[in-house]
């Protein structure tokens, strides 16, 4: 034990250098850059913005359309004169957006005719702000649109609610998961759901490429640097090496993930007062479906998560144990990224229950795949699932930890290579 | 003279490949044994599964009466083994290098202290100790590795090819410093393919050559035997 513990610590040491925490600090402060210029971009768009009218008809209904306008947050730039002067001189003017009144505009609208204001977007690139004000005004002519048609039908029907005569139907929309159901809409609660597990992926997909990486890199550099030999000779148990590998990956891979998680949050500002916000009106009807988690849902997640990493960490020593140095480490990793992103945007685009058998079977036959799918099927009941994702990963982390300490027992620890050819021996 | 290790009729194979083909020799207690020969003679694999690195395919090695296929944990707690192709971890000054070193074997802190003292004696780079193993030299890495695997006073030194890829100079600390070693009463197994050096460090050589040891014997004694000025025309006559 004191051996082992020896060894991890300087596993934890070799692996947390110079380089690693230069790259880490260097991830947070891109991650803070592109968050500052995200943030700055929507403070932009959601501050008052500068747009130019011309108003044409002059009645009493365009005026009242640029008084709403002046309302929603826009600093209004009258302009004068004839329409295609206007869009010509606004276009120099470095403003992005001219909204055009055409003369008659009021009178059409009076005789129960239908009014036309033309908008005019001058793309200089593409920019949230852009597209936001002609959003904004868009919904703006929608919603004096629904107050002149209310105003006519009220004049030409006055006994009738004008939101019967426009919209006869209504729907009552319920969910229904498993025996328990409640009102609301499906697609509210799919995408409250969404929003809290959509970091859950991305985090999973970290710790697993993290970890996996810092284990192929540690035993690569034990060979390139010529030292594996040495190791093996010490009085410590061949197992003890591979843990201690093993933890020390796992350990340094969580962290650097946390690190990742910790400025990718901060950049895209995916905190838990956001996710909070978005669930805080579809949370009773969560609740009253079951889809919440319990201590034990999490529980069974966090076994998932444990076992896939355990499963990550065996797979990478195998290969770190085939690869010669650093380089052939890098390109060894493929393999497993390839994997871990197989479940990943299966987890983000798809749902595996709608996916062909054979698929199915592909998919899940990926030991990274379960704890993506975990969360899902931990708040659906879908229980069986998880244990046999857990029972699946178990038996494959062990099958991997007996064949990965046999092969630091044997010679093949050091005679295992990926090399296409006749094998080089060293007499 | 209590015999340390014994090897008999030690075979490998890789593959279809016929490394050593059922040598057989023994290292008493406080002597330096030399296997000598070509390049490809099956010295370095002999090493190996003596240092517990390679399993034997057939025949028995014993050490200090410890059976290599059962106890190969008691091998390692009793041999030092320094590889021909070996290095430090370069992050790690080398003090901190022998400090880890020295852990895996020492019983407390001050046998620790101990055996590092032993090793900064041993390699005599000084203030360089304090530097990072990735600063130091071809000559001064070696060092710092002999001075690692010679530390603990192991009951058998096993050094591949220790002078390999030195200058003339740092050969020559070095070959002093394995005699020195042994004048403490331990044991060491050395192979090199520089017979000079062997007949220089050795007091019993044994000839090897495609897995099989063609003769053994003092240096003085095979040289009279073959009636050679040195042990490089005690090979070629061995051979022929």
């Amino acid at each position: 034990m004191k051996n082992f513990s020896h060894l991890l610590i300087k596993e934890i040491k070799e692996l947390v250098n110079k380089q690693l925490i230069i790259s880490l600090v260097f991830i947070v402060l891109i991650f803070n850059f592109i968050g500052n210029i995200t943030k700055s971009e929507m403070k932009k768009a959601m501050a008052k913005q500068k747009i130019a009218v011309l108003d044409l008809d002059k009645s009493e209904i365009s005026r009242n359309i640029i008084g709403a306008l002046n309302m929603a947050n826009f600093i209004i730039e009258e302009k004068a004169g004839g329409k295609e002067e206007v869009v010509k001189e606004v276009r120099s003017s470095g403003l992005d957006l001219l909204v055009v009144i055409p003369v008659g505009f009021g009178q059409a609208v009076s005789g129960f005719q239908a009014g036309e204001v033309e908008t005019y977007s001058y793309l200089n690139g593409i920019s949230m702000t852009g597209s936001r004000k002609s959003e904004i005004v868009k919904a703006l002519l929608g919603t004096t649109n629904e107050f002149l048609s209310n105003q006519y039908l009220k004049k030409k029907v006055p006994d009738v609610n004008p939101q019967l005569l426009k919209t006869p139907i209504k729907s009552r929309e319920f969910v229904v998961v498993k025996d328990k159901m409640a009102e609301g809409s499906a697609s509210a609660v799919i995408g409250s759901l969404y929003a809290q597990s959509f970091i859950l992926p991305v985090i999973l997909m970290m710790i697993i490429m993290y970890s996996s990486q810092m284990v192929i890199t540690a035993i690569a550099m034990e060979k390139q640097n010529k030292t594996l030999e040495t190791l093996l000779t010490v009085p410590i148990s061949r197992t003890s090496i591979v843990m201690a590998k093993m933890l020390a990956a796992g350990f340094v891979g969580l962290l650097s993930a946390a690190i990742y998680m910790f400025g990718f949050r901060n950049a895209f500002s995916f905190n838990t007062g956001d996710i909070a916000k978005a669930m805080s009106g579809v949370a009773p009807i969560l609740k009253q479906l079951g889809l919440t988690i319990t201590t034990q849902g999490y529980a069974l997640f966090g076994i998932s998560l444990f076992l896939t990493i355990l499963v990550a960490l065996s797979l990478a020593t195998v290969l770190g144990v085939l690869a010669e140095d650093y380089r052939t480490a890098q390109s060894l990793n493929v393999p497993l990224v390839f994997l871990v992103l197989i479940p990943y945007f299966i987890s983000l685009f798809t749902d595996i229950n709608t996916m062909s058998l054979p698929a199915k079977i592909f998919v899940l036959a990926i030991p990274f795949s379960h704890p993506f799918f975990a969360m899902q099927n931990i708040m659906f009941g879908h229980l069986n699932l998880v244990w046999i994702g857990i029972a699946y990963n178990f038996l494959f982390v062990a099958a991997m930890l007996y064949w990965t300490t046999k092969i630091f027992s044997t010679d093949r620890v050091l005679t295992m290579k990926l090399k296409w050819g006749k094998k080089k021996v060293v007499l | 003279m209590a015999v340390v290790l014994e090897v008999e009729g030690l075979k490998k194979k890789y593959g279809s490949l016929e490394a050593l083909k059922g040598i057989s020799f023994k290292v008493e207690k406080g002597e330096i044994f030399g296997l000598i020969g070509p390049n490809g003679a099956g010295k370095t694999t002999t090493l190996r599964i003596i240092a517990t690195l390679l399993t034997p395919t057939d025949g028995r090695v014993s050490f200090l009466r410890f059976d290599l296929k059962k106890n190969p944990e008691k091998f390692r707690e009793k041999i030092s083994y320094l590889p021909e192709e070996a290095g430090a971890y370069r992050n790690m000054k080398g003090i901190d290098y022998l400090n880890f070193m020295a852990k895996f074997y020492a019983e407390d802190e001050a046998e620790i202290r101990q055996f590092v003292e032993r090793a900064e004696r041993i390699c005599g780079l000084g203030e360089r100790l304090k530097d990072k193993v990735g600063t130091y030299s071809k000559g001064m890495t070696r060092k710092l590795l002999l001075a690692r695997a010679l530390m603990t006073k192991p009951a058998l030194a096993i050094l591949d090819e220790p002078t390999s890829g030195l200058d003339v100079i740092n050969s020559l600390e070095v070959r002093e410093m394995i005699k020195a070693f042994t004048r403490e009463g331990v044991s060491v197994l050395l192979s090199s393919h520089n017979m000079l050096e062997v007949e220089f460090l050795s007091d019993r050589v044994a000839l090897i050559d495609r897995g099989v040891i063609l003769d053994s014997g003092t240096p003085q004694g095979l040289k009279e035997k073959y009636q050679a000025s040195n042990l490089e025309i005690v090979f070629r006559s061995a051979v022929q």
